[in-house]
């Protein structure tokens, strides 16, 4: 509660008794602490060696083991090509999937047509289906197409978002004045006319929260990929990596190094693009209105 | 306008027409009808076969074949059922773990038989009881055996010592000829090393007991027996360590971090010892294995099959009964601690030496008697699912203290309503 | 449609009292584009169609086909390659009398309750302070939204690392303070406590984000007026900010309980690497999750018909769940 109490007064007026929120900036840290140690103990587990992690208790400091243990990482799997492969996918699903969503993101918000209701009624119910059990027949469809084995076999069932639209259309809804669609309309704007140059800018923020939603799935996506990825020249980050887990026992200081390397590249692009993107989504929704 | 509205249809007629088009169109790519293929893949997991068997396998036949090898990680089964199941990209030799073995029986029409590939000429060389395990009722082939676990008791040197045992492994394989006598040496030894345990779980030892026994959960006329008099004693057996206080009840994933401390023995088959060794290097040479209470049981082991689908039978067989012949599955077990399958690599060099982790100890003579000693049972397509629920039992009486009676009355209960549903009576 | 984000194709009447934030207006009944021209043939709006044509037909390819393969499967008795057995309601019969489908299903819940409240409430919190703050903004979003991104096999590694009983960092920690271990990962309760801080560690910062987005859009007057009005902070948030964010705090609670409900790979990383375990979700399968059951028989044994019967009996009890949560949380809106 001290939180709120906090929290509030900042937005209306000003307190000049004490630093302005320095207790919402002391638990924002202890918050930020949270979130961040588990990557900072990850780095203690991958510079050290299992020995060092089966201790009790366990080592606490860094140790100098981080390039032995990459170097055993990249000996064992193929670090760097399933990682282009990862890149790879999952931008072409990233790109993919804003433009598809967007688009009947748009039509749904925005339009009326027959059968609208029982569509979108339909897209929200599965949303809350487990799809678990889709992968066996979504394994038999790919074989039938001949995609098994091959990278794109991958984008495909994700282009099907259907938390994208849901999220999008909530954002256009109310984000996308119809005023503005109506003066366009009267200026000879059609309808693509419409989605491309009015509603599309307008919901910038919201498409590159879904972006990074999108691509982080993508990245971390697992069981799929293990499953419709028979090739071994052709797998991703994150199926290569369940590889330096298997055995009887496990080089745990080497799997932490294995996950470090995956994780890292994202954790950083998330970190240089997020600052917009994330400011964004939220900032925008005011402008947007 | 008119631009981007054509560029917007294009865009999505093709997305649509790709899309529409894809599923529209089926078949098409599957595998092509000649069975004289001039590629072949291969697919095991890590630890399955020797990787250095498989490279010379790959340049040994590379004039007449490719072989392409994939070493698949996660759920193997999964992945090889899926594949089986949908019918492409089927791998021309695949791997099968010894416990989904049976499993796969009922759909032995996905496989070649190999007895048609000349597997009868070649069985005399391979234990019996493990071809068996990969036969059908009707004598149908699937699997070439790779290797095979048969179990031991490995045992702390230095702790026993400690506690005045005599280390000999001949002396301590004659103290502990049952598990009555096997649970009173682990009391002594618990008294003079305070904080050891016998046991690191119950599962464990119910593997053990279980596969001491000539028969398993279902019999072969398909009925249920996991509630009869030879299952009930596995169980009490099993049951003993926990009420004598020897059991570590080790259910996560500490066993790395306790087997270097306070375990005293472990049971387990000949692939055990490295995970011994991995776990806990600091205890090199203080390790020995002797023969297990009452006799061996076999734990694990795998084979290789050819799925219908393959595109060579004849070639694809050649190189499977090469990469398993008795010489280079003995050095399986020099790269890969996978015990042969064939009684013959038994006195090669590869597996005659003495092993420095275990002191120096010949450690062959141990597993290869047991390995020829293992009882055979029957194992119905359904055996491990039966048997789940007896092991979550087990680990309930460690994890929530639930009195083993109780314990075994849900058990059977379960793993009866789990063989109904499997198509057992 | 209306203005709360989750409707579906039943719209709720459209009344409400008080300010919103702009977002939320109500908006009116006939969307544009249309204005309703009488009796236009479902031929005149093919732009529409094709706009949502490219979605739908994946969705019918790779959600609707394989979902209703699942139903036929759940009549059926199949092992995944042999041929198909039509067997009626048996399995759900089996269902019915399955303790361990029970078990899975009272785990599920507790993963999800004591996952999703935390996660909310603490996002929330979070959300309120963050907007609060002049400084450091951009930093803190980016650090609090980092878990999201990390993957699941990696994070269920490293839970499973740090409230190891043996060596793990939290027991060590607390025999430092001279508390002994606690067997985190074989009490069935202390089991689901940490999948659910490993849930709530993960989707924290996420739907910090959502409430972030929901607060920014609140006019400052609204809050100027409740000042002016003498209202206390305490009383503000929980009677402006709470009632405002209603339509958000929807939003989030079903996109958790759809995901909470969902829970499998944490539990299946967190215990899969043990192989001393035939079973799945560890000791006493307290992380036994409905999925992971579901994934255990179709997957594991090789009972598909089963598998599909589970996953089919799940769904209808999600979408009982999600109703019963729809109703409290916009009771009381209609006042």
């Amino acid at each position: 509660m001290t939180a709120i109490d906090t929290a509030r007064p900042t937005t209306g007026g000003r307190k000049r008794r004490r630093p302005k929120g320095l207790t919402a900036h002391i638990i924002l840290i202890v918050a930020v602490l949270l979130s961040v140690f588990p990557f900072a103990w990850t780095i203690v587990m991958a510079t050290n060696t299992t020995q060092d992690i089966y201790k009790s208790p366990p080592k606490f400091t860094f140790g100098s083991h981080l390039l032995e243990n990459i170097r055993h990482v990249l000996n064992t799997i193929d670090f760097f090509g399933s990682m282009l492969n990862t890149v790879m996918v999952a931008t072409v699903t990233t790109v993919l999937v804003l433009f598809i969503d967007s688009l009947a993101a748009f039509t749904f918000a925005k339009f009326d047509f027959p059968g609208r209701k029982l569509l979108f009624g339909t897209l929200l119910l599965f949303m809350m289906l487990p799809l678990q059990l889709a992968i066996l027949p979504q394994f038999i469809l790919m074989s039938k197409i001949g995609w098994v084995g091959m990278l794109k076999a991958l984008a495909l069932p994700s282009l099907a978002n259907a938390f994208g639209i849901f999220w999008l259309h909530q954002y256009i809804q109310n984000g996308v004045p119809d005023e503005l669609l109506d003066a366009a309309r009267i200026d000879g704007a059609g309808f693509f006319r419409q989605y491309w140059n009015i509603a599309l800018p307008m919901i910038r923020p919201a498409l590159s929260f879904l972006a990074i939603f999108a691509f982080v799935n993508c990245w971390n996506d697992y069981i799929w990929p293990l499953v419709v990825l028979t090739d071994p020249g052709h797998v991703t980050l994150q199926v290569e990596l369940a590889q330096l887990n298997v055995g009887h026992t496990t080089d745990y200081s080497m799997v932490m190094a294995g996950v470090l390397m995956a994780a890292l590249p994202l954790v950083i692009v998330f970190s240089i693009f997020a600052r917009g993107f994330i400011a964004g989504a939220t900032e925008g929704a005011v402008q947007g209105s | 306008m008119d631009l981007s509205r054509r560029g917007f249809l294009q865009a999505a007629a093709l997305t649509a027409a790709a899309s529409g088009l894809t599923v529209a169109c089926g078949g098409g790519s599957g595998s092509g009808g000649t069975k004289n293929g001039k590629n072949l893949t291969l697919w095991y997991w890590g630890g399955a076969l020797s990787d250095k068997v498989v490279a010379e396998a790959k340049t040994h036949f590379s004039s007449q074949i490719k072989l392409t090898t994939a070493s698949i990680g996660g759920d193997f089964k999964q992945k090889l059922t899926t594949t089986l199941a949908a019918g492409t990209s089927v791998p021309d030799i695949t791997g099968i773990k010894g416990e989904d073995i049976a499993s796969f029986l009922p759909n032995a029409n996905r496989f070649l038989d190999l007895n048609d590939l000349g597997f009868k000429k070649l069985s005399s060389q391979y234990l019996d009881w493990k071809t068996k395990l990969a036969q059908t009722e009707d004598g149908k082939q699937i699997g070439f055996p790779i290797d095979i676990g048969p179990t031991a008791l490995f045992y702390r040197e230095d702790l026993f010592a400690k506690a005045g045992v005599d280390t000999d492994p001949a002396k301590v394989a004659a103290l502990v000829k049952t598990w009555e006598d096997y649970f009173q040496l682990g009391t002594e030894l618990q008294g003079k090393n305070p904080g050891t345990y016998l046991v690191n779980n119950l599962g464990s030892m119910f593997d053990m007991t279980v596969g001491q026994g000539t028969q398993r959960f279902i019999d072969k006329n398909n009925h249920f027996i996991g509630d009869q008099d030879h299952i009930r004693a596995a169980w009490t057996t099993s049951v003993r360590p926990y009420t004598l206080g020897l059991d570590a009840k080790i259910n996560d994933n500490t066993w790395n971090a306790a087997v270097g401390k306070n375990l005293l023995t472990e049971l387990g088959a000949a692939w055990h010892a490295l995970d011994i060794e991995q776990a806990a290097p600091q205890t090199k040479g203080k390790w020995r294995v002797c023969p297990m209470p009452v006799g061996p049981a076999n734990q694990g082991g795998s084979y290789l099959a050819l799925p219908k689908q393959c595109r060579n039978p004849e070639e694809a067989f050649k190189i499977i009964s090469w990469i398993l012949s008795p010489a280079n599955d003995a050095r399986g077990f020099t790269d890969a601690a996978i015990f042969p399958a064939a009684p013959a690599a038994y006195t090669m060099p590869a597996m005659t030496g003495p092993d420095a982790f275990f002191g120096g100890q010949k450690i062959i003579e141990v597993f290869g008697p047991a390995a020829k000693a293992v009882p055979i049972a029957y194992e119905a397509p359904a055996d491990a699912a039966v048997m789940a629920p007896y092991k979550t039992e087990l680990t309930n009486i460690e994890a929530k203290g639930k009195k083993p009676d109780d314990a075994w009355k849900d058990a059977v209960s379960q793993a009866k309503q789990i063989a109904r549903r499997q198509g057992v009576n | 449609m209306t203005s709360p984000p989750v409707t579906g194709p039943a719209a709720v009447p459209s009344h409400r009292g008080g300010p919103g934030p702009a977002r939320f207006r109500p908006r009116r009944a006939v969307p544009v584009g249309t204005a309703r021209p009488k009796r236009r043939g479902p031929l005149s709006y093919w732009r529409q169609y094709l706009a949502i044509s490219p979605f739908y037909l994946i969705f019918a390819a790779f959600s609707f086909f394989p979902v209703f393969y699942s139903l036929y499967l759940a009549f059926q008795r199949w092992d995944g390659m042999g041929t198909m057995q039509f067997v009626g309601l048996q399995q759900f019969r089996f269902l019915w009398d399955d303790p361990v489908f029970w078990l899975s299903i009272r785990n599920t819940l507790v993963i999800w309750v004591l996952s999703t409240v935390p996660t909310l409430f603490g996002a929330l919190v979070l959300a309120t302070l963050l907007h609060s703050v002049r400084r450091f903004k951009g930093f803190y979003r980016i650090a609090l939204y980092v878990p999201n991104v990390t993957s699941i096999v990696a994070v269920a590694i490293f839970f499973g690392a740090v409230f190891s009983n043996n060596f793990g960092l939290v027991n060590a920690i607390l025999g430092v303070v001279g508390i002994s271990p606690v067997p985190w990962l074989s009490n069935p309760w202390l089991i689901k406590v940490v999948i659910s801080l490993l849930m709530t560690w993960q989707w924290t910062g996420y739907n910090m984000i959502i409430y972030l987005a929901g607060l920014q859009a609140i006019p400052t007057s609204i809050y100027e007026a409740a000042k002016m009005d003498g209202a206390g902070p305490v009383r503000t948030f929980f009677q402006i900010t709470i009632p405002i964010m209603r339509p958000i705090i929807l939003f989030t609670v079903i996109i958790s309980t759809i995901n909470g409900l969902q829970s499998f790979s944490e539990p299946q990383v967190l215990f899969a690497s043990n192989a001393a375990n035939a079973n799945l979700g560890g000791p006493g399968q307290a992380g036994l999750t409905t999925l992971l059951y579901f994934y255990q028989s179709a997957f594991l044994n090789n009972d598909y018909g089963y598998g599909a019967a589970i996953v089919w009996a799940f769904f209808v009890l999600i979408i009982v769940l999600v109703a019963v949560n729809w109703r409290i949380t916009t009771r009381g809106r209609k006042a």
